[in-house]
């Protein structure tokens, strides 16, 4: 036992020289939920959360931290990993453990058909205090990624002062063809952005879009690529991706509307038939560590425990204006959205 | 007295059923199932066609299928006979530019030709505007006709080398009879050796009109910016929350009507004639002397192969060394970090690389072997009702990768065949996805041999199988070679049913670049597909060397 301890305490000590920041804290019961995961060897993840980088670097942060406990990754976009779970479960195959999805919607289904194991972390203690609304009162979920839809544009071409300040802008005739969005069908993040949008202005909002001509992409990282080839100038994009281009000495820039930034909240949950449940709690656990939200700003994401610092040039979710749409009205909207949207724009 | 062969035919036919109409019989029981209560119903079929934007999208996909049918033709046809039957110069450059067309993945080569002929800043167009006084360019990839130039580019490739192996087979001695009686080298080409090549343009004519109708990455990417749907992104649709699976099956279930009646048309076709080229009793080719036609030959194809091959691969290496590709083209802009990333740092690139090729490799001789033992079956009429299992053979292409996954998951994730999770599951896809393009080609290659030759060695004695070792065999070999790459290749590059098959552990390098291609992570695609592109290009040059010279270039005639 004292050996696993000192490997432990070492790793920890690693991991907290590396990164630099507070040393993380043991959970209560820690020994004991390691002791039974190592039994278990490894848990499959399927997750929709981040790119594969950074899901290939929690893995990774999270075998350094607990040695003996394998993690696999499976980084899908939300609507396959759903898919994938749900062929899993028809057939009665045990294979993933934990689940991360960026569509609300799905765990509202996985809860109603009973897919999910309720486990509360204890390290939910230190998530930020404006996540812990989209956490299940039973358990049955958790919220473990964040990230932010706003407005994005190339530098080379757009100067800062030119740049759209709020949502609005976006439609003014001088960003006529040049205009590039997802869509919701394709992207859990574009959905809720155009939730958001139609709760904030009207449908009207996306008929006067229309008439500028938007280039539509499907994820909302699409917007990148489209900036990046200046094919279009600004965008309704994403925080982590567009950040992550940026830092590499891409030409873009993130402005946080006016009228707030759209906060996107995405949870986990631990699959009922998990064959590894208890590698599965730990793996919670460990998403919402300081490690795991050191790891998420390394890689230009937004961190989920409060004692984690935003990377440096972006702001920390907490300074920022944010808006969202309540769980309820994503539900019933996306939908909804998807049909409007397909009227509007004809695809 | 029924031959010793005659059990080998039906466990042939018995494995061809399974892999075909065990996943084909679950869609269509699918398609009538409701959702919820699994009772017969037509409603799934009055959801996927009464709505007016599901049949535009199938009426774009024919459109769009047709078209690129007909511009494959155009592109792959002059160029399969420049190289086979002239003395064009720089055969070896354009046959190693269409090799690495057809390794590029189609998702690639849209990514690419965004860049290239996107209306705002494509670097056609403004390579345009600043050479001429116009305000914009006159390219627009996101359109009906930039799609169909896409997909042809990436799809052509099937029309040349089918073309290609066919004219190869064609001895000059009707040509010579032809110029005998007064004909000119052009009239002789186009009366004579293509009419000669019928049958495969034929095949290929269908092949490309299939795939394209089949393919979801370069419409994903260009289709929905340019406002319109195709088939396989409705059908995509119908995958999103809450999935509805038995309604894309009966979406797709029309499509098999559409092939059973092209084969159909194909067989008409060809039936009353005769094409039968190989005979066994000598035959020598020559080429055609072109003279300064030679060059403009060349011209054209430098031409095609610049579209599909040389100005993407550009763009995909400028972004491959890049460290940030936004930037465009600058020395201090050069890095080698993104290469470093996806071989060294990103430890899943070289467990899917491995797997990608060794599945691709296992599955092409599967469908290979069998390709060729129904085209046998049916050439020959070994079992009655032998032309049926053409359309079992051919079924599998028509049937979108996404909806033949579902079909294999619901396949074989019960007993008493459980594969979900096994590298066998991805194998099988495969092998049954390109199981159309293995036994086109075998079936091309057999007809072009005639029946006498093991007649010949059957009234001397030898059975049905040793004649086929022994005479049959041979006669195939190059032929069989250019197959293999020919499933081979698509295999390497498969996406749409390696996305639900794969599991931890069975990655391919196709799911790890789509999942690249929506991570808005370009220089990191680039590298990936940059590397996917140059292992094929290795392992096929390996291929040729082993199966001899001569089928790079023809050095000597057969």
């Amino acid at each position: 036992m004292t050996s696993i301890r000192t490997i432990v305490a070492f790793a920890v000590a690693v991991l907290t020289l590396a990164a630099g920041g507070p040393a993380a804290l043991a959970f209560d019961g820690e020994p004991a939920l390691y002791e039974a995961a190592k039994k278990e060897k490894e848990l499959t993840w399927y997750t929709a959360h981040y790119d594969s980088e950074t899901a290939a670097a929690v893995c990774q942060g999270f075998e350094k931290k607990y040695p003996g406990v394998k993690c696999n990754y499976v980084r899908t976009t939300a609507q396959v990993a759903y898919q994938r779970l749900a062929q899993d479960q028809k057939a009665g195959i045990a294979q993933c453990s934990v689940i991360s999805t960026t569509d609300q919607s799905h765990y509202t289904r996985m809860k109603q058909d009973g897919w999910l194991l309720p486990y509360k972390p204890k390290n939910a203690d230190e998530l930020v205090d404006a996540f812990r609304s989209f956490n299940d009162p039973d358990g049955l979920f958790t919220a473990t990624a964040a990230g932010l839809v706003l407005i994005t544009y190339n530098t080379s071409v757009v100067s800062p002062a030119e740049a759209p300040k709020k949502w609005t802008d976006l439609t003014d005739p001088k960003w006529k063809n040049k205009v590039s969005i997802g869509h919701p069908g394709f992207s859990g993040y574009v959905g809720t952005w155009v939730v958001q949008m139609k709760k904030l202005y009207g449908w009207d909002y996306f008929k006067k879009l229309e008439l500028k001509k938007p280039r539509i992409g499907r994820s909302i990282n699409d917007t990148v690529t489209m900036l990046n080839a200046k094919e279009s100038i600004v965008a309704a994009g994403p925080s982590a991706t567009t950040l992550e281009s940026r830092a590499k000495g891409n030409p873009l820039a993130v402005v946080y509307p006016e009228d707030g930034a759209v906060l996107m909240v995405s949870a986990s949950g631990i699959v009922k038939n998990a064959p590894a449940p208890n590698a599965a709690r730990l793996f919670m656990e460990y998403l919402l560590s300081r490690e795991s939200s050191q790891i998420m700003v390394q890689q230009h994401q937004d961190p989920v425990n409060k004692n984690v610092k935003p990377m440096a040039g972006a702001k920390s979710i907490a300074e920022v204006k944010t808006i969202r749409p309540t769980a309820a009205e994503i539900e019933k909207g996306i939908p909804e959205v998807k049909e409007l949207f397909r009227e509007t724009f004809g695809i | 007295m029924r031959e010793r062969s005659f059990v080998v035919w039906l466990l042939l036919i018995a494995l061809l059923l399974l892999l075909v109409i065990n996943p084909l019989a679950r869609l269509l029981w699918a398609s009538f199932q409701h959702p919820a209560t699994g009772a017969f119903t037509l409603a799934n079929y009055v959801a996927a066609y009464g709505r007016w934007r599901h049949v535009e999208a199938l009426i774009n996909s024919l459109v769009i299928g047709l078209a690129v049918a007909a511009l494959c033709t155009v592109f792959g046809v002059p160029m399969a006979w420049a190289v086979s039957r002239t003395d064009m110069p720089g055969k070896g450059l354009v046959w190693a530019a269409v090799l690495g067309t057809f390794i590029m993945p189609n998702y690639l080569g849209a990514v690419a030709w965004i860049l290239l002929a996107g209306p705002n800043a494509g670097w056609l167009n403004r390579a345009y505007t600043a050479l001429t006084t116009a305000e914009t360019g006159p390219f627009n990839v996101y359109s009906k006709t930039g799609l169909v130039l896409v997909i042809a580019c990436y799809s052509f490739p099937y029309m040349f080398v089918f073309t290609r192996s066919a004219l190869d087979l064609i001895s000059s001695e009707m040509e010579d009879a032809a110029s005998t009686l007064g004909a000119g080298a052009l009239r002789t080409t186009l009366r004579v050796t293509l009419p000669l090549a019928l049958p495969a343009i034929l095949g290929a004519f269908i092949v490309e009109f299939l795939e394209s109708i089949a393919l979801f990455g370069a419409p994903a990417l260009i289709a929905l910016p340019a406002r319109f749907q195709v088939m396989t992104t409705t059908l995509w649709q119908m995958f999103e929350f809450p999935p509805r699976v038995q309604e894309a099956a009966a979406y797709a279930m029309p499509l098999l009507l559409v092939t059973v009646f092209l084969f159909w048309l194909q067989y008409r076709i060809i039936a009353r004639k005769g094409y039968v080229a190989l005979t066994g009793k000598g035959g020598e080719r020559r080429l055609v002397r072109l003279g300064p036609w030679r060059w403009a030959l060349l011209g054209y194809c430098l031409l095609v192969t610049s579209l599909s091959f040389f100005l993407p691969m550009l763009v995909v290496l400028q972004a491959a060394f890049a460290r940030a590709w936004g930037r465009g083209f600058a020395w201090d802009n050069v890095t080698l970090r993104n290469l470093r990333f996806v071989l060294f740092d990103q430890t899943a690139t070289r467990a899917a690389t491995l797997n990608t090729f060794v599945y691709a490799a296992a599955a092409s001789v599967i469908a290979l072997t069998l390709a060729l033992a129904i085209a046998y079956i049916v050439a020959r009429r070994l079992v009655p009702l032998g032309r049926a299992l053409t359309y079992v053979a051919m079924a599998p292409f028509v049937i979108p990768g996404i909806v033949l996954a579902i079909g294999f998951y619901a396949a074989y994730t019960t007993k008493p065949l459980v594969l979900y999770g096994t590298a066998w599951i991805l194998i099988l896809a495969f092998a049954t996805r390109f199981l159309p393009i293995a036994y086109t080609n075998s079936d091309a290659a057999l007809r072009s041999i005639n029946p006498e030759m093991e007649d010949a060695a059957r009234i001397l004695g030898a059975g049905r199988l040793l004649s086929l070792r022994r005479i049959v065999a041979p006669l195939l070999k190059r032929g069989l070679a250019g197959a293999f790459i020919l499933v081979f290749i698509p295999a390497t590059r498969e996406l749409s049913s390696a996305i639900f098959l794969y599991t931890t552990g069975t990655q391919v390098l196709s799911v790890l670049l789509f999942d690249k291609s929506d991570e808005g992570n370009f220089e990191v695609l680039s590298s990936m597909g940059l590397i996917l592109v140059v292992v094929t290009v290795a392992l096929v040059l390996v291929g040729f060397r082993m199966v001899g010279r001569d089928f790079l270039l023809r050095r000597t005639a057969t």
